[in-house]
């Protein structure tokens, strides 16, 4: 016997999803899902995001196939932080956020980033409850990146392109990432930085404070 | 790359719906995946087949159709279908301003149970 189910595969994400927005909610809290590859500087930008005077009251999770270094790197930072360890999955789902929200302190934050499991393609197709998608693509990673991996920069509402200082002593052509992210996503806002040199972070921040109070 | 969580929230919808519409066998499993969806058919075949063993699904076969990228051009107004996963123009008038119409599907259509 036949039987219909229409139904999306990914329904249960995107219910958990929802009840997570509805905690954001109550708490006036804004959250960004923040992306990229493995190392291209996630948790070195949350921590100048930190140090930087924003005003805002900051939360993070982190997300990892393993370890605590960097909950470790932003508990130093005095915010406050959840590592969840995936233990081998390739992205966070929104039950992953569900079971820890919890933790954290909602009420009393202004701003929470997910920071999800470095990698340029699963994190982007899993809504985990948030307001925005944020990516990081630092410049040494290459400029065909936005063409081999277009999805995360078609969901991102910003990018961030680190690494900026290293530019002298590569063969990367920033101008070919930005028309190529462009192409993709012509609403996407760029910003160029460097966590080494602290520069276009304060861009990056007022950004930031102008969409989390926004909210 | 996460064929297989999508293979176990397919097994757990499917397995679900089976037990509550009294049956006790899942025979087929009829999915439609787009293909800008980011999800390979033969990968996602594979994990199925490899942890539906326990499962009412166990004699289950897992068909795919497959969806082609449309869209709808915001400047030409014209609408598409192309061979590509993901398109930067529009190949009619290659303006960038569109809307991707269909693609990204990750749905199961309809299942036999005995």
């Amino acid at each position: 016997m036949k039987v219909k189910v229409v139904t999306r595969i990914l329904e249960a994400n995107e219910r958990i999803a929802r009840e997570n927005r509805r905690q954001f909610d109550n708490a006036a809290l804004y959250v960004i899902n923040l992306m990229s590859g493995p190392g291209a500087g996630k948790t070195s930008i949350l921590e100048k995001t930190l140090t930087l005077n924003t005003g805002l009251r900051i939360g993070v999770i982190e997300g990892d196939i393993a370890g605590s270094d960097d909950a470790e790197r932003i508990e130093k930072h005095g915010a406050p932080v959840v590592q969840i360890n995936t233990g081998g999955a390739c992205h966070l789902d929104a039950n992953m956020i569900y079971e820890v929200l919890q933790d954290l302190p909602l009420q009393d934050l202004d701003l929470l980033f997910i920071e999800n499991v470095g990698n340029l393609v699963c994190p982007a197709e899993f809504k985990v409850g948030e307001d925005i998608k944020v990516m990081v693509l630092s410049i040494a990673e290459g400029h065909d990146k936005p063409l081999k991996y277009p999805l995360m920069f078609q969901e991102s509402t910003a990018l961030l392109l680190n690494k900026i200082d290293l530019a002298p002593y590569l063969d990367v052509d920033i101008n070919k990432i930005k028309k190529d992210a462009l192409s993709l996503n012509p609403n996407l806002k760029i910003f160029e930085v460097s966590c080494k040199t602290g520069e276009g972070l304060s861009a990056w921040t007022d950004w930031l404070r102008e969409n989390a109070l926004r909210n | 790359m996460h064929e297989l969580s999508i293979a176990q929230n397919v097994l757990d919808i499917v397995s679900e719906q089976c037990a509550r519409s009294g049956h006790t066998k899942i025979d087929s499993v009829n999915l439609r995946i787009g293909r800008a969806s980011g999800i390979m058919p033969d990968a996602l075949i594979f994990a199925f087949n490899a942890i539906k063993s326990d499962s009412i699904a166990r004699d289950a076969l897992l068909t795919i159709e497959e969806v082609p990228v449309t869209g709808l051009c915001n400047d030409c107004s014209g609408s598409f279908i192309v061979e590509e996963v993901y398109i930067l123009n529009c190949p009619v008038c290659k303006g960038n301003s569109f809307q991707i119409t269909s693609g990204r599907e990750m749905d199961i259509i309809d299942m036999e149970v005995s």
